[in-house]
């Protein structure tokens, strides 16, 4: 997918001071458990209260990015409310089954039921903004936030919408963390973001986050950065996969030299770092990197807080061109181009 | 126990259940008047909460309220809601 596709506005709740002021990355310090949960906002500025007491976590943290990013732009009523999550809500899903079992499948309470769905966050963003336009999420393991952004850029791209509210959101919780533990997902022992690249052990650390962006067919009046391209490819070999890159980049008529800087997925799991290590080691032995997972730990959307990122470098810096190489456990690899207009 | 006792009883018991069931924050059981409305300008609640409370009642009281037009009187007040699950009570 070419074109230029200006992301107008951003807005990001991630376990990084990233909701509001300016943005300085930190690497956490974790207590317990590989996990890295997220910094919640205060949501009642923006949720009345009779609401809030109903939702669960990553509804809360998906509506209010989305308002953010709302409030953010110039845009109170965008085209289409298009979204990807991995999971959806696991904690209305846990309730919901743990009710029907501890109830025999009777006298099942109504709420966790509807918020378990994948499209509720974006049901509620509609019914918030009173938008009735194109509305949809995108549920696809680690391409579901890169579906809900070619979702977003076909939908300005052949002309449904000018505007188009573009974003993705998860959550982890204690149980589903103890399970993807038992299948191996995260490192056995505590390992800090700060020790992750160099751990060289199976597994990596969990995350959770939402984020948001105002994608439009115009720059609008304070573009944060511009989209270009993006490229997804499903199990590739390590050859395939540079393939893949090397006609993503010629097909945008630049060289891996054109990059300033290159946002990768990178994880410290010895099982799927090779395919960032020769990526790197083969195109872009000079080039600054930037492993955002650090920051914000592994999950099926991650990439979103990627793209945040890479809407703030460009910001702060005004770098000219970013790419963003993201695998999610070596199945779903995406590259992301971005530039400064 | 009086019955006026045992009914009283009942009212804050079901408050509390209802504060529970639907997170009411910040709202104690005396914040709540035996007769005022649960819906619209009394606490506030919507449809979603009158499942909640159908809920409720089959749960906490093994009470299933098949008719809906019935659920619209039962669902007025803790009032009205204390006297049908009394009502429902073995003698």
């Amino acid at each position: 997918m070419k074109g230029k596709y200006y992301i107008q506005s951003a807005a990001a709740i991630s376990p990084q001071e990233s909701f509001s002021g300016p943005f300085v990355p930190q690497l956490l310090t974790l207590a317990d458990k590989n996990l890295l949960r997220i910094k919640e906002p205060d949501y009642s500025g923006f949720i009345p209260p009779n609401n809030l007491r109903r939702m669960s976590r990553v509804l809360k943290m998906g509506l209010v990015a989305a308002l953010q990013c709302l409030r953010n732009s110039e845009v109170s009523m965008p085209g289409a409310i298009i979204t990807g999550t991995g999971k959806g809500s696991l904690q209305d899903t846990e309730r919901f089954l743990k009710n029907i079992t501890e109830y025999a499948e009777t006298a099942l309470n109504p709420t966790p039921f509807i918020q378990s769905t994948y499209n509720s966050v974006n049901g509620l963003i509609a019914v918030q903004q009173k938008c009735t336009q194109y509305n949809s999420t995108f549920v696809h393991r680690g391409f579901s936030f890169e579906h809900a952004l070619l979702d977003s850029m076909m939908q300005i791209a052949e002309g449904n919408a000018d505007v188009v509210l573009t974003g993705a959101f998860e959550e982890i919780s204690d149980e589903h963390f103890y399970i993807k533990s038992r299948i191996g997902y995260w490192k056995k022992a505590l390992t800090q973001p700060a020790e992750l690249l160099t751990s060289r052990t199976p597994g990596t650390i969990a995350g959770e986050g939402s984020a948001f962006f105002m994608l439009g067919s115009k720059p609008g009046n304070h573009p944060l950065a511009c989209i270009e391209g993006i490229k997804m490819v499903y199990k590739p070999t390590q050859e395939k996969l540079h393939a893949a890159l090397e006609t993503f980049l010629a097909q945008h008529e630049i060289t891996p030299s054109d990059i300033d800087l290159l946002i990768t997925g990178q994880n410290g799991d010895v099982n799927h770092d090779h395919y960032y290590h020769n990526l790197i080691v083969q195109y872009f032995p000079a080039t600054t990197s930037l492993p955002f997972k650090t920051l914000c730990g592994e999950y099926d959307t991650a990439s979103a807080f990627a793209l945040w990122l890479a809407t703030q470098v460009i910001k702060e810096q005004g770098l000219k061109k970013i790419l963003i190489y993201n695998n999610f456990y070596g199945d779903q690899h995406t590259f992301l181009l971005l530039s400064n207009s | 126990m009086k019955p006026t006792t045992i009914m009283e009883a009942l009212k804050l018991k079901l408050k509390q259940q209802i504060i529970e069931a639907l997170n009411l924050q910040d709202t104690r059981p005396e914040d709540i008047d035996d007769n005022a409305a649960l819906f619209g300008e009394g606490l506030g609640l919507d449809s979603i909460d009158s499942l909640e409370l159908m809920v409720l009642l089959e749960r906490q009281y093994k009470i299933k309220v098949e008719d809906p037009r019935e659920g619209r009187k039962i669902l007025q007040s803790v009032q009205s809601m204390a006297e049908f699950i009394q009502s429902k009570q073995p003698a």
